[in-house]
């Protein structure tokens, strides 16, 4: 590996300023930084910094989802490789674009978003559509905001937004069946022309016509939906790590599924015949990837704690309303968004209380 | 109030609880800066001889706070810079009593309170105390509401409470009582680890005889053993007066002061660090000079030696020859070196984080061998939160950060950037790597700065209209 750093030494003053190719340092540092961690000291007090830095904390995001792509993968085919791919493409050229223009570091959080994307479309979805949706998504999403830290939305879930309202059509009519083979289809790539693919509703929209699936199969993921959000126990599994690793907090995710569970609860009490119970609702759709990967992004949801808890709390009533009471059959997208909005007014509002209280601290 | 956050890093290197002795020197290197102090008013003329205990130097900033001679010797001026050299120092029987002189003179103009703290002062104790909220030196003429008596040192690595304590335990006593009769009716809170042990428990049955000590357990995590957030945590108001505090090197000072007529010149203080063989407490006087530590104990060789501990310390350059009046202990710790290949993707079985994002989580906490590596990239806050979970102070450093980003320097004066204490967690645990701890001590000064301009502006058209009348 000293070869290979020396060959980054070697490399470097061609990508400083007035060197060459000055104008893709931030491709060069990225990639250096990316192999090496860097060679950067402390220079006052704190002298010494806890090892994780936002690499880490994004791997961690990149792991946590691996359990959904095992599942995307099993159920929907290879197919989802090619999405990934062209996520990854599409997302990092805006992003390295603007890394280049702004003369500013490529920033991590990109490859969760380029992950979270595929994850939360519809398996049968054009490739040029995934790719224009990313690059909308980090573009308005994040990058018009100032980049990483600074976007007041979930840049994977303003992508899907946009595609949801340009190609209503292709976003919510075609699904893909998913594998009912025990070996899946781990080596099978699907899409939309193939034979065996055929165009069903998800459970959500089934039960509005009042056909409700097993909750096995929802537990499992064997429905049919967008690639990554349909089997519960890998989301679930891969939640619990992201909140146990602290990367999410447990707040915003209580918050979310317990209103849900509340809201849903109460409104089949009243009329069960016409609301599905709350313990089948919070496994279907996109409820629980949202509340675990979507919400918690720390960027988007509000930063104090009892913030998460009231952010937690929209998301989760919004979405038994917008299920429920609207034409829409999944409303976890803009429950979401809608959350993203308010997330800087609750902030507001909580530290307004906590700093008129620690005025009579001192 | 209770206790908020806090976060104690596990470093290799403690101090074990031992004291060891130290040759003694034949030349002493008194650096006429330290944290608090910077002694411009030199009382000595080159190549004059003084006995152990006369004032060497005077800071007249802070109450003319003294620099006393730890031994006697000749002094030279001129062989090093911004320092007091003390050359052929020898340990004499009978220190110079520099007290006694002025003291009848003061004793009939004030109280005898005030004469006390006059004799502290003179003996150098007076440089112990600190003013809980500011951290400044209290006016010695002054009186307190209440007086916050630390024997913790939690900070990695500062001299350890129970190894100052440990058979100082009569000095300890004594120098509370000392300090009652400073007071009137005030309380002194006695700030003790609320751990049970038998040395622990000792402390208390001592304690227990003293009508106005009130105790107070204090979890060993750190920064509780800070005065500010000890004077948070007890309720005592800034606007009802200040608030003394000390730690344990200062009851003993006190003692030592008020019992024995005695000037305080010896101190125990802790070496520690993962660049230092073995880390432990050495007995040593002000001045005593860094080379000889470094020969007696084993130093790494690329090595950065903090004066104080890892979180709020300074580093001490080259140019320092020798331990500063204030010195609470010296922290040595290895310079960063290689590049890890693939860092980030690491099992990381040996990182001893604060979140548990990496293997270790699943054993014991464990001390790991910090290095002065950032361990990371500089990045934009992506309001994780921990910076505030961590928070003694009770504010947000990321919404003061951003506050700041954006310019708004009021923004951040109404997010309370004037409570941070300036412990350093936000700074060691923040994943993006923002040096917090830097940026809000920079803002205080602003701010502190402007309001001082202020004032002064005030007075200046005060004086303008007065003259005009």
């Amino acid at each position: 590996m000293k070869s290979v750093l020396r060959l980054f030494e070697k490399a470097r003053p061609v990508f400083q300023k007035g060197g060459r190719l000055a104008v893709l340092k931030p491709i060069y540092e990225a990639l250096e930084n990316f192999l090496f961690a860097p060679s950067t000291a402390t220079t006052t007090a704190p002298h010494v910094r806890d090892p994780l830095d936002l690499k880490r904390f994004m791997s961690m995001v990149i792991l946590a989802l691996i359990p959904c792509i095992v599942a995307a993968f099993y159920f929907f085919g290879l197919r989802l490789a090619a999405m990934i791919a062209v996520s990854y493409m599409a997302g990092g050229t805006v992003e390295v674009l603007f890394a280049v223009i702004r003369k500013e570091d490529i920033n991590e959080g990109f490859l969760v978003t380029g992950m979270l994307f595929p994850l939360i479309m519809p398996p049968t979805v054009p490739l040029w559509m995934v790719a224009v949706g990313v690059a909308f998504g980090v573009f308005v999403g994040k990058e018009l905001f100032g980049g990483t830290g600074r976007n007041l939305f979930n840049p994977a879930l303003v992508g899907r937004c946009f595609l949801a309202l340009a190609y209503p059509e292709t976003m919510s009519a075609g699904w893909l069946e998913p594998s009912s083979e025990l070996v899946g289809r781990f080596f099978k790539y699907v899409d939309a022309s193939s034979v065996d693919a055929i165009s069903s509703a998800t459970p959500l929209a089934l039960a509005k016509q009042g056909e409700m699936c097993s909750l096995s199969h929802l537990l499992l993921g064997s429905v049919p939906g967008s690639a990554g959000e349909t089997s519960a126990i890998a989301i679930i599994l891969g939640g619990v790590f992201l909140l146990v690793t602290r990367v999410a907090n447990w707040r915003t995710v209580v918050g979310i599924l317990g209103s849900f569970t509340f809201l849903a609860g109460i409104l089949h009490h009243a009329q069960s015949a016409r609301f599905g119970p709350a313990s089948w609702h919070v496994f279907a759709g996109g409820l629980l990837f949202g509340a675990f990967f979507m919400a918690t992004d720390p960027v988007t949801s509000p930063t104090s704690n009892a913030g998460k808890w009231l952010y937690g709390a929209i998301i989760g009533s919004t979405t038994v309303l917008i299920r429920n009471f609207t034409g829409y059959v999944e409303g976890v997208t803009f429950a979401i968004l809608l959350g993203n909005i308010v997330a800087p007014v609750l902030d507001e509002m909580v530290f307004t209380v906590r700093f008129w209280r620690l005025k009579s601290e001192e | 109030m209770r206790f908020r956050g806090g976060y104690d890093i596990l470093l290799q290197g403690r101090p074990e609880g031992l004291v060891r002795p130290m040759p003694e020197p034949a030349t002493l290197y008194l650096p006429l800066r330290s944290p608090r102090f910077t002694f411009t008013e030199i009382c000595v003329r080159h190549g004059q001889d003084v006995k152990a205990g006369d004032p060497l130097a005077r800071d007249r900033r802070n109450h003319g706070v003294p620099l006393l001679a730890p031994r006697s010797g000749r002094v030279n001026l001129e062989s090093a810079e911004n320092h007091t050299v003390l050359e052929q120092a020898v340990k004499l029987q009978q220190p110079s009593d520099p007290a006694r002189k002025q003291m009848s003179h003061i004793e009939r103009e004030s109280g005898a309170a005030v004469m006390r703290q006059r004799q502290l002062l003179a003996l150098g104790a007076w440089q112990f105390f600190y003013d809980a909220h500011t951290g400044a030196l209290p006016d010695p003429t002054g009186s307190p509401q209440a007086i916050i008596v630390c024997t913790l040192g939690l900070e990695p690595f500062v001299t350890r409470g129970d190894v100052q304590l440990r058979s100082r335990l009569l000095n300890f006593t004594r120098g509370l009582e000392h300090l009652q009769s400073l007071l009137e009716y005030q309380p002194i809170f006695l700030a003790i680890p609320d751990i049970r042990s038998d040395f622990a428990d000792i402390i208390r049955n001592r304690i227990r005889g003293y009508a106005s000590v009130k105790i107070l357990a204090v979890p060993l995590t750190y920064p509780y053993d800070n005065f500010r957030i000890l004077a948070r945590r007890l309720g005592l108001k800034r606007s009802n007066g200040p608030v003394w505090a000390l730690r344990t090197e200062g009851i003993l000072a006190v003692d030592r002061a008020l019992t024995l007529t005695k000037p305080c010149l010896v101190r125990i203080v802790s070496i520690g660090g993962a660049g230092v063989v073995p880390a432990t407490h050495i007995k040593v006087m002000p001045g005593y000079p860094l080379k000889m530590i470094k020969e007696k104990y084993v130093f790494e060789p690329v090595a950065r030696i903090i004066n104080g501990g890892i979180l709020t310390g300074e580093t001490l350059g080259e140019q320092t020859l020798g331990l500063d009046a204030e010195c609470r202990g010296l922290t040595v710790l290895p310079e960063q070196e290689g590049r890890e290949f693939l860092g980030f993707t690491r099992p990381g079985w040996g990182r001893s984080a604060y979140a548990p994002c990496f293997l270790s989580s699943l054993r014991q906490r464990f001390r790991e061998r910090f290095s002065t590596g950032m361990r990371g990239e500089g990045r934009p806050c992506i309001s994780c939160n921990y910076c505030e979970d961590v928070c003694p102070a009770g504010i947000a450093p990321h919404l003061i950060h951003k506050y700041l980003y954006r310019g708004l320097i009021d923004g951040a004066e109404r997010a309370r950037v004037d409570l941070c204490v300036e412990c350093g967690l936000c700074s060691f645990v923040c994943p993006s790597k923002i040096d917090l701890r830097r940026q809000f001590f920079e803002v205080k000064q602003l701010i502190h700065d402007e309001k001082q301009a202020i004032c002064e502006e005030k007075a200046r058209l005060e004086a303008v209209r007065e003259a005009g009348k």
